[in-house]
């Protein structure tokens, strides 16, 4: 397994991926810096003010597409020159190497979402906000992170099954919509990208309910067990179509 | 010409390119719908014809990057994958040619797109009950702003996904293109016009004017500058792409 994550590490070296995955949340968190810094007579609650504007777009638009492109530039390399054929007659598992995949994608997405919080401390210490920084916002990051694997693991398995790079980024925008869709119907607990809503207290910054904040946990992995599972299976059991 | 286009058609014939665009264009019309009802039923005199110019026009600036990127994106990344660019252009079609019709074939994917989306709006203002028929100036103004716009975002795209072989910096300057369109309102006047995406707004037949009492929807006269700015940025890009991708080795 350690192999298979150093492989997949091997495969983004000079790939530039790191400056994909920096230029979204810097250009979320600038605008809605200025947002911020133009509207602060009305956004007075400090901390969590800064909170709402900075990860409004990052979170409900940015984040969904950012794990869509990651995990599609994760499989891009076994869809070119008939790799697929190479890797499966390799003696490593299927399920090694779409956890491999996996694993790596959540490390990137935990960069962007590190980085974002970086962003986010400097804000509000630059504008300067007085109160004390709200230690829940790391959780609400980490609960971000955390519903973004279930997005990844759909989202990889779409860009195993797509020989397209661009097929699953636009699934992914569609998911967008319902998943919002789904936040405003009050069913966000059953869909992958209405979970990252809630998780990263994008739309609502109330605190979750004991039997919400359960649900929320229980409900991520068993999206994150599903897709995992079928997109395991698939590879075990599908032909697989290679250039 | 036509050969080489009508063979651009024959390559994307399976791959469902037109039924993409369908969904996307359905999920943004349903959000703009569901979002113009509301704001109706907040605000009964809200119920015009131009609510709903303004609702698309906005949301636009948002997906129409975006889906230009994945459109594009898919068209010419046939070529990366199949390793075939090298073999169409040792055929006798000049590389000019070549990169027309792949912009024609994926700006009429993206005509129907917007067509579409006209007559969506059409549907939903008879459904509403919209006061006066169809306003047929502001539709032409809305398919011709949104379809130049588009023509100069597809050329910049077309320029990077075919120069870059690597997908993923085309699809994030769309995704890039589509936040600065949804947040081109923020921007003041000099700043937006530097942007090509911010144009889904500018050429919007319709604006809206917050004030503090109350907002209203209003007509916006064509800007002729803005028209030669979109117009001139969609030749310099068409013009720089197809020079470079000509001129690249493969």
């Amino acid at each position: 397994m350690k192999r298979s994550i150093s492989a997949e590490w091997l495969k983004l070296r000079h790939s530039r991926v790191g400056l994909i995955l920096a230029v979204l949340p810097i250009l979320s968190w600038l605008i809605g810096c200025a947002n911020y810094y133009f509207n602060q007579g009305v956004l007075q609650n400090g901390w969590y003010s800064l909170w709402t504007q900075v990860s409004l777009y990052y979170g409900e638009f940015f984040l969904p597409i950012l794990i869509a492109i990651c995990c599609s530039y994760v499989c891009r390399l076994e869809h070119q020159n008939r790799n697929w054929n190479m890797i499966l007659a390799s003696p490593v598992s299927v399920g090694n190497i779409f956890l491999a995949k996996l694993i790596v994608v959540s490390i990137l997405i935990l960069f962007a979402q590190v980085l974002f919080m970086g962003l986010y401390l400097l804000a509000g210490t630059l504008f300067p906000i007085h109160e004390p920084f709200p230690i829940e916002t790391i959780e609400w990051a980490l609960r971000g992170w955390y519903a973004s694997l279930s997005i990844s693991a759909l989202q990889l398995g779409l860009s195993l099954r797509f020989r397209s790079f661009a097929t699953p980024i636009g699934i992914s925008l569609c998911a967008v919509l319902i998943g919002l869709g789904m936040y405003i119907a009050k069913l966000g607990l059953f869909f992958p990208f209405s979970l990252l809503t809630i998780g990263m207290s994008v739309l609502s910054q109330d605190k979750l309910t004991d039997i919400q904040n359960i649900l929320f946990w229980v409900m991520n992995m068993v999206f994150i067990i599903t897709f995992v599972s079928m997109s395991i299976r698939r590879l075990k059991k599908k032909d697989i179509v290679s250039s | 010409m036509i050969n080489t286009l009508g063979l651009e058609y024959f390559k994307i014939r399976r791959k469902k390119i037109w039924i993409m665009i369908t969904f996307f264009i359905a999920a943004e019309m349903l959000w703009a719908f569901m979002s113009t009802s509301m704001s109706i039923a907040r605000n009964p005199d809200h119920a015009v014809w131009e609510s709903i110019f303004f609702s698309i026009s906005s949301m636009n600036g948002l997906f129409m990057p975006i889906i230009s990127a994945i459109v594009v994106s898919r068209i010419c990344d046939m070529e990366h994958k199949g390793a075939t660019w090298k073999m169409l252009v040792a055929t006798n079609v000049s590389r000019d040619r070549l990169y027309a019709a792949k912009y024609i074939c994926t700006n009429s994917l993206l005509l129907y797109g917007i067509l579409a989306q006209t007559i969506l709006m059409i549907a939903f203002g008879l459904i509403k009950d919209f006061p006066g028929g169809p306003p047929i100036d502001l539709l032409t103004r809305f398919l011709g702003g949104t379809m130049l716009t588009t023509l100069a975002v597809t050329a910049l795209q077309q320029w990077i996904s075919m120069a870059i072989k690597n997908q993923a910096f085309a699809l994030c300057l769309g995704m890039l293109g589509g936040f600065i369109g949804m947040t081109a309102g923020l921007f003041p006047a000099i700043a937006r016009h530097l942007f090509i995406w911010s144009y889904y707004l500018e050429l919007s037949p319709v604006t809206f004017l917050y004030a503090e009492s109350s907002s209203t929807y209003m007509v916006q006269p064509m800007g002729l500058g803005i028209v030669v700015a979109a117009l001139m940025m969609t030749f310099l890009f068409y013009i720089a792409g197809n020079i470079h991708v000509s001129r690249q080795e493969i």
